[in-house]
């Protein structure tokens, strides 16, 4: 592998001991309960204080609860903090519990894990000051540890994308999204992942969904999920399909909800499913992968990035914010309005589609210069301002 | 100035208006509207019968539930 050598199909990404690529070197201090997050929000701020120029800030995963959730709940959070833990973009990570049965526990199950990773008991601290010296200290080796790692040439295929759409617009449907799923199309053929979530997005999606799966059995798991989904939001007493689209959906044009979530769909392209996804859950093929997980964004795209996703592509009609922290999030936007106002959150512009200046071809191949420059170091808009946040959903009443 | 209209797949029978140009009765494809058609709504591209789809990306996306002449704004008043 060479360090320079890249063309439209590579870029320069840290290879980790797993075998996975990464786009980012980060030093993430991972809370795993809230009762450590101000330590950790202290240690982050001491160290990034004394930081040397050429080293990132920590990212920060803060923790909320982890007692009083029910099994499934406290297992499904254990499960997505661990694969942040693994994520290819994460060079070193320090690992905060409150005691030390958790630390045990956590240093346990992260041994294997390949990379330099250091699990704390705040109560090791014996006092507050002394607690956050400790990860303070930690935060120092871990930092040391990243030092020295070299970005080298990596295809594209190593990628895994997280596909996300918000604040969408009959811009999204005829700009950011089919500009989006024509670079999937290219990205799935040379052999990368692509994961697409939002099971509520899909609610009158069924025939594409149908019709773009590998097989029966994927198209009958992912409709499975949509039907449960919208029974969900039946009894809620909201009958989504019904209501849907929206009146201020009507308004801008939209007229069936076949029509909506046609023009979300427009960012898989022609490419077929090749598996149904529980939260968070790793993509074992190349190809295309549906995720059932909530729409709300920064959960959405949490499920996939715990998956391993490397970069989020997130299509906009009117601006959003949401992001990801640890897989940098690209905004591609084609509404003139919102980039008019809106410049300093976008990262790739598309208004020329509508004026027909450039065709679709010419915006996937912008989509993709963007990902081949952010996954060799260039930052986002997101990670500019420090945008995002990592939110896994409970599915049960806490004890 | 004639009014942008795109166009997403070929089998569709209905195109989408991209600008703001609302008294601009002509499209860059020489698409006559019948009517003034906000920003991101949908006309016909042909004539479409009454029952038949209407076709955007290439798949029903509804049904028009009265008879739908080319140029004409499509929306909720004759699709559903």
């Amino acid at each position: 592998m060479s360090t320079t050598a890249v063309d439209s199909s590579s870029f320069l990404g840290y290879v980790r001991s797993d075998g996975r690529v990464g786009v980012r070197n980060h030093l993430a201090l991972v809370s795993t309960v809230a009762l450590c997050n101000r330590n950790a929000e202290l240690a982050a701020a001491l160290h990034d204080g004394r930081r040397g120029p050429d080293e990132g800030p920590v990212l920060l995963v803060r923790g909320e609860f982890q007692r009083g959730l029910q099994a499934s709940d406290a297992r499904l959070l254990d499960d997505v903090l661990a694969q942040l833990v693994a994520h290819p973009n994460v060079g070193a990570a320090v690992v905060l519990c409150h005691d030390r049965r958790a630390a045990k526990a956590w240093q346990a199950r992260l041994a294997q894990g390949g990379k330099p990773v250091e699990v704390l008991a705040v109560m090791d601290g014996h006092g507050v000051q002394r607690a956050i010296d400790l990860s303070c200290d930690a935060l120092a080796r871990a930092a040391l540890a990243l030092r020295g790692a070299q970005r080298v040439a990596c295809p594209l295929s190593s990628l895994t994308f997280a596909l996300e759409c918000g604040g969408s617009d009959a811009s999204s449907a005829m700009c950011a999204n089919p500009a989006i799923g024509r670079f999937v199309d290219a990205a799935v053929a040379e052999g990368a992942r692509v994961i697409v979530s939002e099971t509520a997005e899909f609610i009158g999606g069924e025939a594409v969904v149908r019709a773009q799966s590998a097989s029966p059995e994927v198209a009958d798991a992912i409709i499975e999920r949509i039907s449960a989904t919208e029974k969900r939001m039946a009894n809620d007493g909201d009958n989504y399909r019904g209501v849907n689209p929206t009146a201020e959906n009507i308004e801008a044009g939209l007229t069936t909800l076949v029509e909506k979530t046609m023009g979300a769909l427009c960012k898989i392209g022609t490419s077929r499913f090749e598996s149904c996804l529980s939260f968070g859950q790793p993509p074992e093929s190349p190809g295309l992968h549906f995720m059932d997980t909530p729409f709300f964004s920064p959960c959405s795209i949490t499920g996939m990035v715990a998956a391993g996703a490397q970069i989020t592509l997130f299509a906009m009609g009117v601006f959003n914010p949401s992001g990801n922290p640890l897989a940098p999030t690209i905004k591609v936007c084609g509404n003139p309005d919102t980039l008019r106002h809106w410049a300093d959150g976008i990262d790739v512009a598309l208004a020329d589609l509508i004026e027909g200046h450039i065709t679709l071809n010419d915006g996937a191949q912008k989509v993709r210069q963007v990902i081949l420059n952010v996954a060799s170091g260039a930052l986002t808009h997101t990670e500019r301002w420090g945008e995002g946040q990592f939110i896994v959903p409970r599915m049960l009443p806490t004890f | 100035m004639p009014r942008i209209a795109l166009t997403v797949h070929p089998d569709d029978n209905v195109t989408t208006l991209m600008d703001e140009r609302v008294d601009e009765a002509h499209t860059r494809h020489g698409l006559t509207l019948t009517s003034p058609v906000p920003f991101g709504h949908k006309v016909a591209l042909r004539d479409i019968a009454e029952g038949e789809s209407v076709i955007k990306y290439g798949v029903p996306i509804g049904v028009a539930t009265e008879h739908i002449a080319i140029g004409s704004h499509v929306h909720v008043h004759n699709c559903r």
